[in-house]
């Protein structure tokens, strides 16, 4: 591929980040805790006021990756062109100064999801799907190992596959989050995707082997439902930065050049 | 073989309003094929109940949370989001609950919801600054009847039957003796909501002072408006205006 990989010109530290939550802003602002890097999402910005207020001051300390959620791209029906706008206007306001603006935005990385069930109609696997949106469009992958842990459980894919399917080169980011067990009705368990826990033990596993194919990579610790103090998001953090620092440099990138 | 559009569409609608449509496209894999869709559903549902609550915190007080996610779920089905930018979701709230017969006892509600929606819309609106007083200073006197000025995106005026902002604030403070000493029967209120750099104010009018500022955040030319306020203080009431930085410019308009 003749364009750079996403972490050559990310303003992203290959370390281990944070997704910063509107109840720990005080926190950050006053403490300013030892964390490499912060995530937020885009669409909680797209207002002004104190939230923003407080974002103009945090992204003085630390490198803002913004992370939207909105704005369908796989949606067939046309883009939302306003909501793009919004994200548009977020990046404006929010971009660090060491950051590019351009090249944040030339090159969106695309997460895969978890997922509860498969469609009758696919013809290629999630995975290949992936690989062949980042080869024709450009675009990076975020590669969020817990969804591809939950996803796997939940179809009975090999975890493994699915993470050597993926072009190294295109893997920008990497997201980790806990999830819930549902126990559904006939005894059958579907796991959901709910950032709502701690990273379980397998999934630091496949974090580990994720690692081990595409070299150091920005990592995300994410939490959204009962987000809990700031120093278990930390210690988390202080997880996934250990296993980044054990991380083959060799692999990062062995086909970028 | 379904487009993929057709295939979106059908999951949309199902998952909104739960009418089987998307079932025959979803791979069943020893579940139900809306058991699977079920989950998709709850994670919209419990989305938009929370955006909800944080638009509307003291509805959701007021009413208990099984009242308010019963309504919500109801609301949903009627009015889905339009867009993923969710502080604009709810807009259409206060007048759903108007009409919704099982909260019709709580005739304060509407009113309650619809001034949590502006004091809402004016803690995202977006930051504009303040009209600049040398540009007004310099509009020639007997110009000055033709300025029409522009509101702040987060200046709302709220006018209610019932003393809403009373309720508003004692529910928030979850201050007991303040609810029991609210008399719903004082009359109506005419009330302003702005944000400030401490945070949202909602302030209480006079009638004559709310119609002026309706009139001048409505575009109307200031000697029209001012002519039409004669019952006021309307010197005091534009400086308070200009002095609170309610106004981000203004232009001159022909003389009607």
């Amino acid at each position: 591929m003749s364009h750079q990989p996403a972490a050559a010109c990310s303003p992203i530290p290959a370390r281990a980040g944070i997704g910063l939550r509107f109840q720990h802003h005080q926190a950050v602002i006053e403490d300013k805790p030892q964390v490499a890097w912060l995530e937020v999402h885009t669409e909680n910005y797209m207002g002004c006021g104190a939230p923003l207020r407080d974002l103009d001051v945090i992204r003085r300390e630390y490198p803002i990756s913004l992370h939207g959620v909105g704005l369908s791209l796989g949606s067939v029906e046309r883009l939302d062109l306003g909501h793009l706008a919004c994200v548009r206007r977020v990046a404006e306001r929010v971009e660090p100064a060491l950051v590019s603006e351009h090249l944040s935005w030339s090159r969106i990385l695309v997460e895969n999801p978890s997922t509860y069930l498969r469609f009758r109609h696919s013809t290629i696997a999630e995975w290949e799907f992936l690989a062949a949106v980042a080869a024709r469009t450009g675009c990076g992958i975020l590669c969020d190992v817990n969804n591809i842990y939950v996803s796997a459980a939940n179809h009975g894919w090999h975890a493994s596959d699915y993470l050597t399917a993926l072009p190294s080169s295109a893997v920008g980011e990497i997201h980790l989050a806990g999830h819930s067990i549902r126990e559904l009705d006939g005894g059958r368990v579907l796991r959901i995707d709910d950032h709502g826990s701690r990273v379980i033990p397998e999934v630091w596993q496949l974090y580990s082997e994720a690692l081990s194919l595409f070299g150091p990579v920005p990592t995300l610790i994410e939490w959204d439902t009962d987000v809990p103090p700031l120093d278990t998001l930390l210690d988390e953090a202080a997880r996934a930065e250990a296993l980044l620092r054990g991380a083959p440099e060799s692999v990062a990138r062995a086909d970028a050049a | 073989m379904p487009t993929l559009l057709e295939i979106q569409r059908a999951v949309r609608r199902s998952l909104l309003a739960q009418n089987g449509e998307a079932d025959a496209y979803v791979v069943p894999d020893g579940l139900a094929p809306d058991a699977r869709l079920s989950v998709y559903r709850n994670t919209i549902h419990g989305t938009l109940t929370t955006a909800l609550r944080l638009s509307y915190p003291a509805v959701y007080r007021l009413v208990g949370r099984e009242f308010f996610e019963a309504a919500v779920r109801i609301f949903i089905e009627k009015e889905p989001p339009h867009g993923a930018y969710l502080d604009e979701y709810g807009a259409g709230f206060a007048e759903f609950l108007a009409l919704f017969l099982p909260a019709a006892s709580l005739t304060y509600l509407p009113a309650v919801a619809k001034l949590e929606w502006a004091v809402s819309r004016a803690l995202h609106a977006l930051d504009v600054a303040a009209l600049d007083f040398s540009r007004l200073l310099a509009i020639d006197p007997a110009d000055q009847g033709r300025i029409v000025f522009v509101p702040h995106p987060s200046v709302a005026l709220v006018r209610a039957d019932c003393p809403v902002d009373e309720i508003w604030r004692a529910v928030l403070a979850g201050d007991d003796a303040a609810i029991a000493a609210i008399d719903l029967g004082s009359g109506p209120v005419w009330l302003l909501v702005q944000r400030l750099d401490t945070g949202v104010d909602v302030i209480r009018l006079s009638a004559g002072e709310w119609r002026f500022a309706a009139q001048l955040c409505a575009g109307r030319q200031l000697q029209a408006a001012l002519d039409e306020a004669a019952d006021i203080d309307r010197s005091a009431a534009l400086a308070g205006h200009l002095a609170a930085a309610r106004f981000t410019g203004f232009r001159l308009e022909e003389a009607p």
